[in-house]
Parts: structure tokens; C-alpha cells; sequence
């Protein structure tokens, strides 16, 4: 399948092509609380803008803020589902190649988290100590598992 | 225009209001009933040793998440270690400082006054930052509906607890009267009034009938200042060291009317503007004990004790009290050490501790603390209340246990007292330890 048509699957699978850009999905966000540049470019209402727009989006840092919670969708009069068309568009991103902007797991090497997503969660908790950080850094099926080889 | 960025601008006229006006955080008050019957949040316990794995917890707890059996929607999973053959329940631990707390975008998660942490369905909007800010990954997320669970305790009596069928999980409230703390106040009180009071002549040298006790540091001094041994003397003494042999320092941390003192002012002391590093050295205090016991030989008199501050309090009271007055200004003065470090003068000045300590060379107890047991990531409880901070809260963390320098312990048990999962235990020195508490 070409690049266009997943693009295109993904933008009917979500429901993007039929957003009305009420913005209320603006409204519910979270990001408005996690980041102080929280603008029209980074909000869902415009990445499904500029995802029916074109193929630009995939370049596009505003889709690796995402937290993939469902409030937009929750929200939405028109049954849009921002978490499904951004985590799409993230797929086809990392099938690009494109993981800059995805965070390894030191310990099993996994992807797990959008980079500013976890850089939110230990910009917050910047005043832990160090060790508490580092074992933030690892992913939480890789916590889990130091904590089964730690305790029991 | 499309595609281009614009930031949006909050309106000039508005008043400007943020989460910390919506939602303010719940500050969590002391009160004074505390002190004696501390307010001790319930958590489930797990044991290792006796989970098969066989996930009954997962599946009851996902008919209360999501109103059928479906173990991925559970707020609990079982991790499981093929190798090892060991198994472990993540749950929530309802940390005292919840990290999630910090981490929730949209302040859903309060710790109630209960202590229980909960997400509050009304703000959540399920983006599983929680899960990411979590030590241990507790809070999950169903992969059928999205929603992030996490254990509530439910609300009181949990399923997990009530349908293990090996009772590895245990629905605790901890130990509700701390009876060590009881003891040992009541233990410093009487042996405060005891020596300062009722025995007329000091700790420093008291007769009692045939027991004549003395204090080790003084005596010491005697000899030195003296330049004669004299038996009796020297004798009378070693009730001490020998008693710091068999217990450890129980001196320090039981008896010493100025400890009392310490302990006293540490539970009014506002506020703590801790050392800095050069002067934080626990040799000093040995260095002055052979300061102490040098200035004897060469003055002739013992130095140390006319500005003792233990034996200051001891002859404080009495008739003779009157004439004694000016010397008991260096109390006050040594209790605003506190304002420093928690009992910085036994740490790093008093040779009547550092005789002791040397004493305590050849201790028969020790402390133990298993970081193994110790499961809860936040809970450093034990190196807190540490009067003397001999535990290394780092270590704690990064899942090794502390060992714990005796000569320096005062064996005062706080750590045996608060430690929630019986990880800190005093034993015997030669007692190797089990594998449940390397």
C-alpha cells in the first residue's frame, strides 16, 4: 500500500474528514495544561487540519506531543477520533523510520514513549533524586521487571 | 491562514486562573494525636514466598473495574519470572509521596485523608502519564475500554486480599500503638528524673549502698589527670562499657538525660538548617575524647566534665543546685544544635558517645535492614526517623541493604518500631541473614 493511501485510510478510519472544527476538543485537551507553547499548530484541532491537508503532517512535530488520551473523542460531536488518527499517523512515522522522537527504553531497548510526553513526566518530577530519575527513564514493563528481581 | 502557527493569547481582562486555583492540592495536617497514636495509612502487603501466580487477584479485581472477568482490565498483575520461578503482584502501594500526584496533568489523582490515592473518574482523562511517572507501573491501562485502573483498596475491603487462595496478599493497618516508642519515652523520663533528680551526687560518680556506678568518659579523665588508676574506680565504670556490649549504645539512646533533652527540643525544633559537609565528621567526636582526656593529664583536673553537658543536668538539681546555675547555661546552648541535624551533638561531638562507641566495637547486637522486605519504593521511613542518620536512604532505594555502622547506632529501635514490612530486625552479630533480608 502506498504511503498516500494509508494516510488516507487513516484519515477515514478516524473520522478526520468529517471534523467541523468546533474546537471542543481544544477544550478537553491536556496537553493546554502540559505545555506552555500549547497552540493552534500543536492542538488536535489543527493536526486533523493539517492532516487532511496533506501528507506534511508526518513531518510535523506537533503529532509527538500527543498523550493518546481519549477526552477529544469523548467530547467530539462528530465521532472524530484524534487518538486513532494520531497514533496512526505515528505508525506510518516509525514505518518512515522517523524515531527521533520516540524514547528507548535504556534497559530492553523498546520504544515506549513520545519524547516530550516523557520529558513532561520528568520535567514535573525534576526535583526526585537521581536514582529515582534513571529508573523513570526505563519502561514500565522493564520497572516491573526489576521490581519482580529486586522483591521476591 | 492555514497551516500556520498562531499562539493564542488569554484575554487581558481575564482574571488569570490556573489548575492550583481550580483544584488545590489537599495539605496534609499534623495534629498532636499524632504523636501518640500516628495516623497509619492501611496498605495490602505481599509475600513473595507464598504467591503461586496463579492470578485469582487479577480476575476478582477486574469483575469490580470492569463488571466482567477479564484479568487485562485488572487494577493488579502478576509479573512472573520463568527463571527464578518467582512471582510479583504490582499493585498500587499508595506511596507517601505519590509521584503520580506530580506527574497528573489533570490533578485527577488525590491522596485522600485516609492516605488512599485515587483517580478521580471526573478528571481522568486516561493518558496514562501516571503509568509512566509510576516507580513501579501500578496504574494500568484496559486495553479493551482505555481506561487507566488502579487499585483504590476497595474503598476498605479488598477482593484481591479476601480471594487469594494462599494468602500471600494481607490487608494490614500496620502496628496501631507503637509499643518501642512507648517504652522508650517512658524509659528517658524515668531515668531523666531518676539521675537528675532523685540521685543526689551524679551519673558522673553515684554510690548507691554497695553499687557505685561512674561514667566512662570521667573516669578516663580521672585517670588521666590523676595519673593513678584506682580500681574501684575503674571498675565501677565498666557497668557501662559492659552494658554497651550487650546492648549496644542503649545509653545514648534510653538513658542520657541530655538525649532525653535532645529528644525533647527535636520535637519542637521548627525547622532544620542542616551542616555543612566539612564539619560533618563523626571522628570528631574522638577527637575530642582524646582532647578531653589529654587536657586532664596536663591540667590536672577533668576538663570535659565541668562543661559535661550530661553531668551539668545531673548536678543541676539539689541544694547545691543554687551555686550551679551559670553552669547549666551550656544546656540551652548545646540543644540549639538541633536547629542543625537531629541530635548533632551525639553525632559528632560527644566523647561520652565516642567512649561508648569504642565500647560498642565489641557489640553482641546489631540492626539489620533487608531491602528485600522493604518493597515500598517511597517509604524511607526508616533512614527519616533515624535520629543519628546512619541509614543510607540511596542505598534503600536502589534495592541494597544499608549496613548499618553500630558504633555510631544508638539503639534507640525506631527503625524496628516504624518499619511497616518488619525489614529493619535486631539481631545477634554473628547471625547470618536470610535470603528474605540480604
Amino acid at each position: 500500500m502506498k504511503r498516500d493511501d494509508k494516510i488516507n485510510d487513516i484519515r477515514l478510519s478516524s473520522g478526520a474528514a468529517g471534523c467541523v472544527e468546533c474546537g471542543r476538543c481544544v477544550a478537553a485537551c491536556p496537553m493546554a495544561e502540559m505545555y506552555a507553547d500549547f497552540g493552534i499548530g500543536m492542538s488536535p484541532r489543527g493536526v486533523i487540519r493539517k492532516a487532511l491537508e496533506g501528507d506534511a503532517v508526518l513531518d510535523d512535530m506537533n503529532i509527538w506531543y500527543c498523550t493518546e488520551c481519549n477526552s477529544g473523542t469523548d467530547v467530539c460531536p462528530q465521532g472524530v477520533s484524534c487518538r486513532d488518527l494520531i497514533r496512526g499517523l505515528r505508525a506510518i512515522a516509525v514505518e518512515d523510520n522517523r524515531m527521533e522522537n520516540l524514547r528507548r527504553c535504556p534497559s530492553c531497548g523498546g520504544y515506549f514513549a513520545a519524547v516530550p510526553v516523557e520529558d513532561f513526566v520528568l520535567g514535573r518530577l525534576r526535583t526526585e533524586p537521581e536514582n529515582v530519575i534513571k529508573l523513570l527513564e526505563i519502561c514500565p514493563s522493564c520497572r516491573r521487571e526489576i521490581y519482580l528481581s529486586r522483591n521476591t | 491562514m492555514m497551516g500556520q502557527e498562531t499562539m493564542i493569547q488569554p484575554n487581558a481582562g481575564t482574571p488569570d486562573l490556573n489548575l492550583e486555583d481550580l483544584r488545590p492540592r489537599i495539605q496534609e495536617k499534623k495534629r498532636f494525636s499524632d504523636f501518640f497514636m500516628p495516623r497509619r495509612s492501611r496498605y495490602i502487603l505481599f509475600d513473595p514466598d507464598k504467591c503461586t501466580g496463579c492470578g485469582t487477584c487479577e480476575m476478582i479485581c477486574s469483575t469490580r473495574n470492569a463488571a466482567r472477568v477479564a484479568p487485562a482490565s485488572a487494577s493488579v498483575r502478576v509479573v512472573t519470572d520463568d527463571n527464578r520461578g518467582r512471582n510479583l503482584a504490582v499493585l498500587c502501594q499508595h506511596c507517601r509521596k505519590p509521584l503520580c500526584i506530580e506527574a497528573c496533568p489533570t490533578r485527577a489523582i488525590e491522596k485522600g485523608e485516609d492516605g488512599i490515592v485515587r483517580i478521580n473518574d471526573l478528571f481522568c482523562v486516561d493518558c496514562g502519564l501516571c503509568t509512566l511517572a509510576c516507580p513501579e507501573a501500578a496504574p494500568l491501562k484496559d486495553p479493551a475500554s482505555g481506561d487507566i485502573h488502579k487499585c483504590d483498596l476497595c474503598e476498605g475491603d479488598p477482593l484481591c486480599v479476601r480471594y487469594c487462595p494462599e494468602g500471600a496478599l494481607t490487608w494490614t493497618r500496620g502496628k496501631k500503638i507503637r509499643w518501642i516508642k512507648a517504652a522508650r519515652w517512658t524509659v528517658q523520663t524515668l531515668s531523666f528524673l531518676f539521675l537528675v533528680m532523685i540521685v543526689i551526687g551524679t551519673f558522673c560518680s553515684f554510690r548507691a549502698g554497695t553499687v557505685e556506678l561512674s561514667c566512662p568518659t570521667g573516669t578516663l579523665q580521672n585517670i588521666a589527670s590523676s595519673g593513678t588508676l584506682i580500681l574501684v574506680g575503674a571498675s565501677s565504670a565498666l557497668a557501662l562499657l559492659v552494658l554497651t556490649i550487650i546492648f549496644g549504645r542503649v545509653f545514648c539512646g534510653w538513658i542520657c538525660p541530655f538525649g532525653f533533652v535532645l529528644d525533647v527540643v527535636d520535637k519542637v525544633t521548627p525547622k532544620r538548617f542542616g551542616l555543612p559537609g566539612f564539619l560533618k565528621s563523626r571522628m570528631a567526636k574522638y577527637g575530642v575524647l582524646a582532647g578531653a582526656v589529654g587536657g586532664s593529664a596536663a591540667v590536672g583536673f577533668q576538663v570535659f566534665c565541668t562543661v559535661c553537658p550530661i553531668g551539668t543536668l545531673c548536678r543541676s538539681y539539689g541544694v547545691q543546685s543554687f551555686f550551679r546555675s551559670a553552669e547549666l547555661a551550656i544546656v540551652p546552648v548545646l540543644a540549639a544544635t538541633e536547629l542543625a541535624e537531629r541530635r548533632s551533638w551525639c553525632r559528632y561531638l560527644c566523647p561520652v558517645g565516642a567512649t561508648l562507641g569504642l565500647a560498642a566495637l565489641l557489640r553482641l547486637p546489631k540492626i539489620v535492614i533487608g531491602a528485600k522486605k522493604c518493597k515500598k519504593f517511597s517509604c524511607i521511613q526508616c533512614a527519616e526517623v533515624c535520629p543519628v542518620g546512619i541509614i543510607d536512604a540511596d542505598q534503600l532505594r536502589e534495592g541494597i541493604s544499608p549496613k548499618i555502622p553500630m558504633t555510631e547506632c544508638i539503639m534507640c529501635m525506631r527503625c524496628v518500631d516504624r518499619c511497616p514490612y518488619d525489614a529493619a530486625k535486631i539481631r545477634f552479630r554473628w547471625q547470618k541473614a536470610t535470603p528474605a533480608e540480604r
